[in-house]
């Protein structure tokens, strides 16, 4: 990195990266433990906070770049992707992470999420997952499961949910991954394994929420039914079998590495780099690319 | 009638110009169209029966039962209704007496969601906003148990469109949204007043711009009155004042949707929303009928079409001028206002929605302390309520604007004073923004000369 005023093998700290904001999630908020695991990845990774730039949506979990140290973008509801291919591309050196919700990244927004994937700039998109609306008090998300009673559903949801991991896969993401706050360790180093990979990397992170979730599924119950797909014996450059884990999303939850590609595709911001350069050699003088326009093309 | 052998006819308002029947000629008889069909902005394709068979698998190829007919059938489809149905007649709306109820107490965005319900609204479509949910929870709750549909949809523009679609087929729909959900529907409220399509947005005014805070401002005022969307556009912009207002001017707003084709604005602000207070419930309510110009989806309103697409330059110019002479009808006949103490008054404070409450209070303020005040609160901000307001513009009057934003009430004044030719009194004003609202003692302190509340 030609901005980089980080010096290598210099480390940071864990609190390095925390700012003076004082969270005002509900206490019990699985979102702490992301904040948390995010300092820990940060750390882990090594670059300074002025070299990264932190963009959410709206939600409560957007709210998380404030509780950082680096470049925050607390932006509009569904738009953080755009926002922050912006920004990577406007900066190709930063660090590009962004967050929300589930909301915020799978129904309104639900329509960047493809065509982020498929661009493959280098960002890292964590999404917690807690699969209801709590920002405004209690509705129904698209990953709330079918028969889920919300205020906008009482009677119960007719439609079924989203599947975060099967559809990035499908989408083509080099790096899908899900975490648990419940377990701290595995979910930093999914976070710091996605930073780390280059080119468009989707972490979900089931992240409960303690007011409007469901009682029953709560941490303990994470903690209780996790699976790490470690343990399972589960090859993460065997796409179709990530699927078919993928796939149980909302019935089992696994945790770690479903798919990595192990040959990452060139990433956007490297081939417009490789297209400049290509067309530099044949490009006209600049004093003559008007010439282009003129009649004679120039001659 | 496909298998029989016969030469085609054209229904040249129907052909969508697929071209399947221009494979399915082996002597080359249809052509694809080149002009645009004025009637439902498609491209017909073109016969040339000089060397036609009557084979008839032309007929067959059409996907559309009344595109190509066979020779002779269009006349016999003709009086039977099969090819050209006569134009459909409206099913009136029919109003049935309610008992007398007790009132309720209610907040805002409830009183709003029964009044749509008494309107006959049966459709909702939204996205979770604040300070508005709560009227969407309250639909999501009682529309399931009236055979009614709540949709809570991913984002506001899909809930937008989905009332494109519903309004389409001549029902009534529903939305609760605030300041950056009413920004993201304005593209589809474009298209609805393009097509005539009916709807009722009710928009629960929060703080601007972007994101802002959850707190009552009048700042899309501006959007409401001037900027639905791209294109020639007006609503009729109802301002309710009161928790009865939400419901009275909900159901009005069902009303005037239909009867102009339109879809109509109830702007409401953050403290009326979720404000509780009494509302007193109708003698009756409405049981809708069907506008016989619905795309309802059934044998008798096949020919009707619902579009914003005018391809040719005089067709479209002529569609505005239609939309404009509506625009007019509107504003002639739907402009509505409250007075109170305006009659005598030296100084007029015009307001509406709740800083119209704290106007009224610096009324009787003033009042008390000898200052002859007057309130005139606007009830439909578009059409300005231009007539009720020029009678008591006598020489020596002052208008003293009290509004949550900046001037975007002021402006519609000043453009209704202008259109109507008349040159503006003098003219004052007490802006509040971003979630606060003015104070009573803060209008009394400016109409009595106080400075203006600047940038400190």
């Amino acid at each position: 990195m030609t901005t980089a005023v980080h010096q290598a093998g210099q480390t940071m700290e864990p609190r390095e990266f925390k700012s003076d904001l004082k969270p005002i999630w509900c206490p019990g908020c699985g979102d702490f433990g992301v904040l948390q695991a995010l300092y820990r990845a940060l750390s882990a990774v090594g670059r300074p906070p002025h070299e990264i730039a932190f963009v959410s949506g709206i939600g409560c979990s957007s709210r998380i770049p404030g509780y950082t140290t680096a470049y925050g973008f607390n932006s509009v509801h569904g738009r953080a992707l755009p926002i922050a291919q912006g920004i990577k591309i406007a900066n190709p050196d930063l660090l590009v992470l962004v967050a929300g919700g589930d909301g915020d990244g799978f129904s309104i927004g639900g329509g960047h999420l493809p065509h982020a994937v498929r661009r493959n700039l280098d960002l890292t998109y964590v999404v917690m997952d807690n699969q209801i609306y709590g920002l405004t008090k209690g509705q129904l998300s698209p990953t709330s499961h079918r028969g889920l009673q919300t205020v906008t559903s009482g009677y119960g949801s007719l439609e079924e949910p989203v599947n975060p991991l099967l559809y990035t896969l499908a989408y083509g993401a080099g790096f899908v991954a899900q975490g648990t706050p419940a377990d701290m360790p595995g979910l930093t180093s999914v976070i710091e394994e996605a930073i780390r990979f280059p080119g468009f990397a989707f972490v979900n992170v089931q992240s409960p929420c303690v007011t409007f979730g469901e009682a029953e599924w709560q941490l303990k119950a994470h903690k209780a039914q996790m699976k790490s797909l470690a343990g399972l014996g589960h090859d993460p450059a065997d796409r179709l079998k990530a699927m078919a884990l993928a796939a149980q999303y909302g019935e089992e939850l696994y945790t770690g590495v479903f798919y990595r590609n192990p040959n990452p595709a060139p990433t956007y911001d490297a081939l417009v780099v490789e297209r400049q350069a290509e067309l530099r050699d044949q490009a006209l003088p600049r004093e003559r690319i008007l010439d282009l326009f003129r009649k004679d093309g120039g001659r | 009638m496909a298998n029989r052998k016969a030469r085609p006819t054209l229904s040249p308002e129907i052909c969508k110009g697929c071209g399947r029947c221009i494979d399915a000629c082996a002597h080359h008889c249809i052509a694809a169209g080149t002009h645009v069909n004025p009637a439902t902005g498609l491209v017909p394709v073109t016969l040339d029966l000089e060397r036609c068979s009557a084979c008839g698998l032309c007929l067959e190829a059409c996907p559309e039962p009344y595109g190509l007919l066979p020779e002779g059938d269009e006349a016999a489809a003709e009086p039977t209704g099969q090819k050209r149905p006569p134009a459909v007649e409206d099913q009136p709306d029919t109003r049935v007496a309610l008992p007398a109820l007790r009132p309720l107490v209610v907040k805002g965005t409830y009183a709003s969601a029964i009044g749509a319900l008494l309107a006959g609204c049966r459709h909702f479509f939204g996205y979770p906003i604040t300070p508005s949910t709560e009227g969407a929870e309250l639909m999501a709750k009682l529309l399931p148990e009236l055979d009614g549909h709540f949709v809570q949809a991913v984002s506001e523009v899909a809930a937008i469109n989905m009332m494109y679609g519903c309004g389409g087929a001549g029902l009534r729909s529903l939305t609760f949204t605030s300041s950056p959900g009413f920004s993201l529907m304005l593209e589809g409220l474009s298209y609805m007043v393009g097509a005539e399509v009916p709807a009722v947005v009710v928009n629960v005014m929060r703080g601007g711009p972007g994101l802002g805070n959850i707190g009552p401002e009048q700042s899309d005022v501006k959007l409401a009155c001037r900027g639905l969307g791209h294109g020639n556009t007006h609503a009729i912009v109802l301002a309710p004042a009161t928790t009865q207002e939400m419901l009275d001017l909900t159901m009005l707003a069902f009303d005037l949707a239909f009867r102009y084709r339109n879809p109509v604005v109830v702007l409401a602000d953050g403290y009326l929303g979720q404000m509780t207070g009494k509302v007193t419930l109708p003698d009756e309510l409405v049981r809708p009928g069907l506008p016989g110009w619905a795309v309802h989806g059934d044998r008798e309103h096949r020919p009707n079409l619902v579009s914003s697409i005018q391809l040719s330059e005089a067709d479209l110019e002529a569609h505005n001028l239609r939309l404009i002479a509506k625009y007019e009808r509107m504003a002639r006949s739907e402009q509505r206002a409250e007075l109170y103490e305006a009659a005598d008054a030296d100084v007029l404070l015009l307001a509406c929605n709740t800083p119209a409450r704290l106007a009224k209070g610096a009324v009787r303020a003033l009042r008390e302390a000898g200052v002859r005040a007057g309130l005139f609160r606007p009830v439909t901000l578009w059409p300005f309520p231009i007539d009720a307001l020029r009678p008591l513009l006598r020489p020596g009057l002052r208008v003293v604007t009290v509004e949550a934003s900046h001037g975007q009430i002021e402006d519609e004044l000043r453009l209704a004073l202008s259109h109507a030719g008349i040159a503006p009194p003098p003219l004052a004003h007490v802006r509040r923004y971003g979630g606060v609202l003015p104070k009573e003692e803060e209008i009394v302190s400016r109409v009595l000369g106080g400075p203006e509340r600047g940038v400190a």
